[in-house]
């Protein structure tokens, strides 16, 4: 059937859980991109068909012109959810931004295909470029502070960190406890997290 | 009802600034009203502004605190003070950032456009470049003539047809300060709904647009 294999794209999408990524389909996203060029010969040879029987192509109402509808109607459909896949897709990449910071982990980084990849790097590069306008971290302070200091959990090994005037260790295991703003970034790359007795 | 879909008069305004006093509680109101409207709202210019001013002084103060070695006991108060302030800030530029991530090619194209600050429209443009060659070079380019485009489904579609755009129908909770009075929720004046003061509607969107961006009633 016309349209299925499209389908199946945004189907992977809905399945998924909210938030996470699944890995770029490019076998089906080929076969669809395939597809769409196939609906496009049978769509020109059915309208040169009418031409060629000397037919007004704007009234002309047999079964050739119901066969270009179909081959075009499909090819709109296909390009839909090629567009919804990548715009969806692209919208969740957006968001890592936020939630993870400009360098992506390796496991999810797997799963961007060549032009995604690119589209995160310029993305995020957009988000800097406005921040710097503004001279302000935004990717700081994501949930309302409560108190300005939490006790973390240092879950590797990260070294030195320099706090204002005095330095500490971090390392495996050990606990802090240490500005909130100083954390944030670390508990976002999943170096810490917070500690809650 | 003559000043419900105009902007805000400068008496409004000030009367909303002494119900209100103090920026940060001005800058909380922009932020939930932010948060809460499906669409980008105008932007704060001037209060975020004087919101970052302020949060320097705050700044300069605690440094000054932490300096003298003085009171321990009042530096954490400051500080406490100061990362509110700078969160509400930071959650109010991002809110912004991340509606604009979504509507881009909406906004650009009417006349939220003005509601962007300098910065968020060059932001704006910059997105829309970058999500235009994205979708090019993955899907738009692959496919026949006629259908390349990313704003029509095809060359026979007279208007776009592919842009997203926010839901305005959507409900949202909201509440007033003052009485407002009978107000008009459709155009037909079938349904009418008396605001009174303090008391929380749920009403949707769309019909209370206009009291929203002319400062009149708030999203919580």
């Amino acid at each position: 059937m016309y349209g299925r294999r499209a389908s199946q794209l945004l189907r992977e999408l809905a399945a998924c859980e909210a938030g996470q990524l699944t890995a770029f389909n490019s076998d089906t996203f080929e076969q669809v991109i395939r597809e769409c060029n196939e609906h496009n010969l049978q769509l020109q040879s059915l309208i040169r068909k009418i031409e060629d029987a000397n037919l007004d192509i704007q009234t002309t109402r047999n079964e050739d012109h119901f066969g270009a509808v179909i081959h075009h109607l499909s090819l709109l459909r296909n390009k839909r959810c090629l567009m919804a896949y990548m715009y969806n897709r692209a919208e969740l990449i957006q968001s890592l931004r936020w939630k993870i910071g400009p360098v992506l982990p390796q496991e999810i980084q797997e799963k961007l295909n060549y032009s995604e990849e690119e589209y995160f790097k310029n993305h995020s590069a957009a988000i800097e470029s406005y921040m710097s306008e503004l001279d302000l971290d935004l990717t700081v302070d994501m949930v309302p502070p409560k108190d300005p200091y939490i006790r973390v959990k240092v879950l590797d090994d990260i070294g030195e960190l320099c706090l204002g005037d005095h330095a500490i260790s971090l390392t495996q295991h050990s606990l802090h406890f240490i500005k909130r703003t100083d954390a944030e970034p670390f508990i976002s790359q999943g170096l810490m997290e917070e500690f809650l007795e | 009802m003559d000043s419900q879909l105009g902007g805000r008069s400068e008496e409004e305004e000030a009367a909303a600034a002494m119900e209100a006093q103090t920026d940060v509680d001005l800058l909380k109101r922009a932020w939930r009203n932010e948060k809460a409207a499906p669409e980008i709202l105008q932007f704060e210019a001037g209060l975020v502004q004087r919101a970052r001013e302020q949060i320097q002084l705050l700044e300069e103060t605690v440094e000054e605190f932490t300096e003298n070695r003085s009171d321990d006991l009042v530096v954490p108060l400051y500080q406490m003070d100061l990362d509110r302030a700078l969160f509400l800030l930071r959650s109010y530029l991002r809110i912004r950032l991340q509606k604009i991530e979504k509507y881009m090619v909406h906004i650009s194209k009417t006349n939220l456009w003005n509601r962007l600050s300098e910065q968020e429209q060059r932001f704006a443009k910059r997105c829309i470049d970058i999500m235009e060659k994205h979708l090019d070079q993955s899907v738009l380019s692959r496919l026949p003539y006629g259908y390349q485009s990313m704003l029509k489904q095809s060359i026979s579609s007279e208007e776009d047809d592919m842009v997203p755009e926010p839901q305005l129908n959507t409900y949202v909770f909201c509440k007033s300060k003052s009485d407002v009075g009978a107000f008009q929720l459709d155009d037909m004046g079938e349904e009418i709904v008396d605001l009174v003061a303090d008391d929380l509607y749920v009403l949707r969107y769309n019909s209370i647009k206009g009291l929203v961006d002319g400062g009149r009633i708030d999203l919580v």
